[in-house]
């Protein structure tokens, strides 16, 4: 048995490796030093292994993924069957009118009406200055250039709670408290869409944006017309990625908007949490006001997953 | 300046501004409502660090982070690992893993706080079949920082897989080829090459993290409101309650300078150090 178990290790490791210059695709898998007997055996331990890794990311994807079911098969029970039974999995019968009794009992149509709406403009705004922003201090030519990269660098390790006091101020000032006017003002500068903007523009080659000045082009039309379309994609991740953090925000929006009609997903999520809370939980509307969060995202991640996912691991940037 | 006006303009009301304001807000005693500011030096800070529910929060935030950058990078070293090359299915795992970060942290939140329910919570309902005695998650002060790092790392580990991904990918194929002439197992193998050469990713990874993890709110608020006690109030949830329950402005603009200065440091620190580390 030990005898048997330790050529199993050996052969997993040597069968790892082996998987590995396969994937490669450099150096032949069978290498000099293993004989023919060794490699039969090696095929069956990397099949092993294979098939391990495999079942080790569908349990722990499945883990991740779990709250989501839990939540949209949640939001299909009834109440009852939630408190009597609170392990099974699937209900006993799919409860659609859960969710249209949750849209009536508050405006969700309406808040996330008003969330897409904040999260648009804001992002459009963050893409037309950052991206101006970033052109300026890539590709013309003036003094105080580093100094104004370094302003804008050093916001970026400000944490919004400094500057929450004080923009309340401010926005009650110029009268935009309790306005989608003044939250998306208020959330148009962002230090990381210039961060990231400028890494693209730097490998934008120089002689492309010469020849256009030479040829007698504005600087907003190069900008417009030969920066932008040769970064198309990395515009597209910025702005999901934009797009998706103003959809989740919640303190700053929370503290801004007053008024119910007015509200954010977030805080229109929470208060009906809170209002539920208090005649003892209803979990299955409160699971269906979750979905009705979730669920545009999701859906807009399942469009847009590969261009999030190798924007992000590509560029190596972080938020 | 046509092109830097449209993102300093909001930068410099938003951003720059209301800086300069925190800090002399810092020095000040002011309610909200009433006109006048007074001016009171250092006593804000002098308070603070008399007051006990800042050291606790203090303490609380840096638990909190270490709590939830340790297991984050761990497991997203693991899981680019796993995930780092391409086969058949590895972008749907990836996807699977990165679906967290896409969601609202408050309706997710949400969900979780259903899940540590102590009553009709799943996982004291699964506790129970496995016989173990039922944890009241989110009443009792440990638990409940452990119920609210499960759900932060939860979230956060799919961006520290992607960032390992594509160190990994970075790293030279011929030195892989270079320590299987030499015979070295795959544990040598990754100790020796594959963790010294992903070394300041890692540190980037760890520090970036901890700013976000120190700047944690949203779950805090749906599942603990910083209770029980006190147990789960990080520095900014603290600021949250001085500034927008209290309305004490004056001892809130510290609190938040306090965490301006955690965040400083470690940017700083990753600045200094990503210039001294980079291998390739």
């Amino acid at each position: 048995m030990t005898m048997q178990s330790s050529d199993i290790l050996v052969g997993n490791s040597q069968g790892k490796a082996d998987a590995r210059l396969d994937n490669l695709g450099q150096i032949p898998a069978t290498t000099g030093y293993v004989d023919s007997g060794k490699t039969r055996v090696n095929c069956k331990t990397w099949q092993k292994a294979v098939i391990a890794k495999h079942v080790s990311l569908i349990f722990s994807g499945f883990i991740m993924v779990f709250p989501f079911i839990w939540m949209l098969l949640g939001s299909m029970k009834s109440n009852d069957e939630i408190f009597s039974n609170p392990l099974h999995i699937l209900p006993e019968h799919f409860h659609w009118e859960n969710v249209i009794n949750t849209f009536q009992l508050a405006p969700f149509g309406l808040y996330i009406f008003n969330s897409f709406t904040v999260a648009f403009f804001t992002t459009l705004l963050v893409i037309i200055n950052s991206a101006m922003f970033a052109y300026a201090i890539t590709q013309l030519r003036f003094r105080s250039r580093t100094l104004l990269y370094l302003v804008v660098m050093a916001c970026y390790m400000l944490p919004g709670a400094v500057t929450y006091i004080p923009s309340y101020i401010i926005l009650a000032k110029i009268g935009l408290i309790d306005s989608h006017t003044g939250l998306i003002i208020s959330s148009a500068a962002s230090v990381f869409g210039v961060f990231y903007l400028r890494q693209v523009f730097l490998q934008i080659h120089p002689s492309l944006v010469e020849a256009a000045r030479i040829d007698g082009a504005s600087e907003l039309k190069i900008l417009w017309a030969i920066v932008l379309p040769q970064c198309k994609a990395s515009i597209t991740t910025l702005s999901l990625i934009t797009f998706i953090t103003e959809y989740n925000s919640y303190l700053w929006p929370n503290l801004v908007i007053t008024s119910q009609g007015r509200n954010l997903i977030a805080t229109g999520i929470r208060q009906f949490f809170i209002a539920q809370g208090n005649y003892g939980l209803n979990w299955s509307q409160i699971m269906a006001a979750s979905s009705i969060a979730v669920v545009p995202l999701l859906i807009l991640f399942i469009m847009c997953q590969k261009t999030i996912l190798s924007g992000i691991a590509d560029n190596g940037v972080k938020e | 300046m046509l092109f830097i006006m449209p993102l300093m303009v909001p930068l410099i009301t938003f951003w720059v501004v209301p800086f300069i304001c925190s800090v002399y807000i810092s020095f000040t005693y002011w309610d909200y409502i009433s006109p006048s500011y007074h001016y009171v030096g250092f006593e804000n800070y002098q308070y603070m660090l008399e007051d006990s529910d800042f050291r606790q929060a203090l303490l609380n935030t840096f638990w909190f982070s270490l709590g939830v950058v340790i297991p984050t990078v761990g497991l997203g070293l693991i899981f680019a690992l796993l995930l780092h090359k391409n086969f058949a299915g590895s972008q749907f795992y990836r996807a699977v893993i990165f679906s967290p970060w896409i969601t609202p942290t408050v309706a997710v939140s949400i969900v979780w706080s259903w899940v540590f329910e102590t009553k009709g919570g799943l996982i004291n309902g699964l506790l129970t079949k496995l016989q173990i005695a039922p944890i009241p998650w989110l009443e009792n002060g440990n638990s409940a920082m452990v119920a609210v790092i499960i759900v932060t790392v939860w979230q956060a580990i799919g961006w520290t897989m992607l960032f390992y991904i594509s160190a990994l990918n970075k790293i030279p194929v011929s030195l892989f080829e270079a320590s299987l002439i030499d015979g070295c197992s795959p544990l040598t193998r990754f100790f020796k090459i594959t963790l010294p050469l992903i070394s300041p990713t890692s540190f980037f990874l760890v520090i970036v993290n901890m700013v976000t993890a120190v700047q944690a709110f949203d779950q805090f608020q749906i599942l603990t409101q910083g209770g029980p006690g006190g147990t789960t109030r990080t520095l900014l949830y603290l600021f949250y309650q001085q500034a927008f329950e209290q309305y004490n402005m004056g001892p809130a603009a510290a609190t938040s300078l306090i965490i301006l200065l955690i965040t400083g440091v470690l940017t700083l620190l990753n600045t200094l150090m990503g210039k001294r580390w980079v291998f390739f």
